[in-house]
């Protein structure tokens, strides 16, 4: 478990990457269209998907490299084509209104979140000077976004949106803080995702049927 | 030895091949308690081979078992045997009511053996990371099963569950990974490294700081899982919008499941952190929960609602006891576990028959239970007894073990509020039962209202087995713990530490 130093070309390039996925996290809580918030998931993922790629070179490991490409696959490229076509297109989705929280309320909750991230993780957890201190706060600052995206959202594709950026937080986190975790628990992790990401999409669409829109505000008939 | 572990987590996928082979209700019901059966078999036959020996490990650490996995195996697999016993019928009266589709039924076996393969393995695991692949895919699979009827509630309760528990679990992944991380100065490279004994045998060197984080972020995550307060929001909907089997497995499984993700941190925890910090963690969340539990039972309505809320307080109370601690709260804990899963699933299995016969979830519709259905009745209402902990049933015995071991710990405060609420939670419990078991049946016109759900007298009796069985199991617990038994809880509890 080496630990690479931020001031290397690699560690540059990875915090750049926690960066980038942290804004795409924010543009996603600010979106309003469900066609965005597809497309900036896509992007977080793509540029997980670097980063994966990043760390693969600095580590020299071939499974990281194997991530990457499936990062980029599933991630980058075969969810978002299918929350698009199968979700946002199908379901004739445009606007996103059900919010429980106005746009700027959960923007500034947002930057909070950050700024918590750095408050936990940052002091005594992680030695100075290595690149996992510079990203896992931004890692995880971007999982509390997804829930909070979760939290502030009510329709359920916002949801589900949410709890893939989450995953994606956790992601960035695993690949700078443990590039060691073995193989088959990588590829078991893809398959669930991909598991959950078909049976929401089951579930949206036949809530979508049952209740002509399947917004979490009509969801109110189990409560207590 | 590695042979009959992975028997004992294949066999339950009896039911997904009778399902795949397009084996009707009845016969996939029975295909699928056969192999229920022979998973128990093999479990109680991993703990017999276990006694006096090493733990289990194999296949580059993916397995391990030793003797709490062991406990836990058996647990789960006495809870599949009796909710594959309790489906046989249920869903075949359903498939006769018009309720579920062929094809629902071929699903909701499929599901079901999936569902507790999946659970076993995760038991079985030593690496922490396959855990948690296991946990969210057994989410999946149970998630499938809660929204199994198609409509409107039972899909909304479904996405409640599925996408609060994804979650929960990738937090619990988070977590896992900040574990990893306070091991950095072991430099651990191979997957061995990254196993339950390997960081318990190096606890020492563990950083504390991460470590502290990754206990809250399993316990959270997994906490979900459990259905610990607050995390608990998805519990109620999904239990009571299940198949009753399926609520009986989520409750008295699934629950389980994550307990014993949550003590295995716990066990890591107390080694490198002492007793107070995971004290007070699981302290927290477990009187939260049995507040909460016990307030919401106060209310009446859906008997499937009322019978979750009663996993949520007891979640709390195993999690309250795994934080007295010591010999004393452990071994209350794991006895509170393997009684909890009995008791709660013979209710669920009895509320499904008054469900069928009722037509109603609500309580206030049901009435004069005893008279109408006798066994029935009885059960229930023997059952609620057995879940609020009367004598002489085995969860008197576990709640006794945890208030002594509360005592053992020094302050008298935690106990006593312990026992407060416990009173609280046997008045709502016992309010909403004792209305639905006395009283006149329902009649309409002269003749009884009820609904015979079942086609034949085979089906009544094979619905009374897996209640009289369960129950019996559970006055057994109360009076006699058995030597080996008794073995397994106390190197079980060795285990935690």
């Amino acid at each position: 478990m080496q630990s690479l130093s931020s001031s290397t070309t690699a560690g540059v390039l990875l915090d750049l990457s926690g960066a980038l996925i942290l804004l795409l996290a924010f543009a996603c809580l600010a979106s309003k269209l469900f066609n965005r918030y597809v497309a900036y998931y896509g992007a977080q993922s793509v540029v997980l998907a670097f980063a994966a790629g990043t760390s693969a070179v600095a580590f020299h490991s071939t499974e990281l490299w194997v991530l990457a490409a499936l990062t980029l696959a599933v991630k980058g490229v075969a969810i978002p084509l299918a929350a698009r076509r199968v979700l946002v297109t199908r379901l004739k989705l445009k606007r996103d209104a059900a919010m429980s929280t106005g746009l700027s309320t959960s923007l500034v909750a947002g930057g909070g979140l950050t700024a918590f991230a750095y408050l936990v993780t940052r002091p005594a957890l992680l030695p100075h000077g290595t690149v996992a201190a510079a990203v896992v706060p931004l890692s995880t600052a971007v999982i509390l976004l997804g829930a909070l995206t979760m939290v502030v959202r009510r329709h359920t594709v916002a949801q589900l949106i949410g709890w893939l950026i989450v995953e994606n937080g956790v992601f960035l986190g695993a690949i700078t803080l443990v590039a060691t975790f073995p193989f088959i628990v990588e590829a078991g992790i893809f398959l669930d995702i991909v598991a959950g990401v078909l049976i929401m999409i089951v579930f949206v669409s036949g809530l979508t049927r049952e209740l002509a829109q399947a917004s979490a505000v009509e969801l109110r008939e189990l409560r207590g | 030895m590695t042979a009959l572990a992975i028997i004992t987590a294949l066999a339950p996928l009896t039911g997904l091949a009778a399902a795949l082979a397009g084996a009707r209700a009845r016969a996939a019901g029975a295909i699928q308690a056969v192999g229920a059966a022979a998973a128990l078999g093999c479990a109680i036959a991993l703990l017999v081979r276990l006694d006096g020996h090493p733990p289990l490990s194999g296949l580059a650490g993916f397995l391990y078992v030793d003797p709490l996995s062991g406990f836990f195996l058996l647990t789960v697999t006495s809870v599949t045997l009796l909710a594959a016993l309790g489906s046989v019928s249920y869903i075949a009266a359903q498939q006769d009511a018009g309720e579920l589709s062929p094809f629902q039924v071929r699903l909701y076996f499929s599901f079901f053996s999936l569902f507790a393969a999946l659970m076993l393995a995760s038991l079985e695991t030593g690496n922490l990371g396959l855990l948690f692949v296991l946990v969210e895919a057994s989410t999946l699979a149970s998630a499938a099963l809660v929204g199994l009827e198609g409509r409107a509630r039972s899909l909304e309760a479904a996405w409640k569950y599925v996408i609060i528990s994804s979650l929960g679990v990738t937090i619990a992944l988070a977590g896992t990974l900040y574990l990893f991380y306070s091991a950095s100065a072991l430099h651990p490279s191979s997957n061995l490294a990254l196993t339950w004994p390997y960081l318990l045998a190096h606890a020492s060197a563990l950083a504390p700081q991460s470590l502290r984080l990754a206990f809250l972020l399993a316990v959270v995550g997994y906490g979900t899982k459990v259905g610990l307060a607050p995390m608990h929001t998805w519990l109620p909907d999904a239990h009571a919008e299940a198949p009753s089997p399926a609520s009986a497995m989520l409750s008295a499984a699934l629950l389980n499941t994550g307990m014993y993700a949550i003590i295995r941190f716990l066990a890591i925890a107390h080694a490198r952190l002492g007793e107070t910090y995971p004290r007070a963690v699981l302290l927290s969340f477990g009187f939260a929960s049995i507040v909460i539990g016990a307030l919401f039972m106060v209310r009446k309505g859906n008997f499937k609602r009322l019978f979750a809320y009663s996993s949520v307080e007891h979640m709390g109370i195993i999690a309250v006891a795994l934080g007295f601690g010591g010999t004393l709260g452990l071994y209350g804990a794991l006895l509170q576990v393997l009684n909890h899963a009995l008791a709660k699933t013979v209710l669920f299995l009895s509320s499904g028959d008054v469900s069928l016969r009722y037509r109603t979830r609500e309580a206030a519709k049901v009435s004069g239970l005893l008279p109408a259905v006798p066994l029935t009745g009885g059960v229930l209402l023997l059952g609620a007894f057995a879940v609020l902990g009367s004598p002489p049933f085995g969860v008197f015995l576990s709640e006794l073990t945890i208030v002594r071991a509360g005592f053992a710990g020094g302050s008298p405060v935690f106990p006593l509020l312990l026992l407060a609420l416990l009173g609280v939670a046997f008045f709502g419990f016992a309010r909403t039962i004792s209305g639905m078991v006395t009283g006149p049946p329902p009649r309409s016109d002269g003749a009884p209202a009820l609904a015979e759900p079942y086609r034949d007298r085979a089906s009544v009796v094979v619905t009374a087995v897996p209640l009289v069985l369960g129950l019996a199991a559970l006055l057994v617990l109360g009076l006699w713990i058995p030597a080996g038994l008794d073995t397994v809880l106390r190197h079980s509890a060795a285990v935690i530490g």
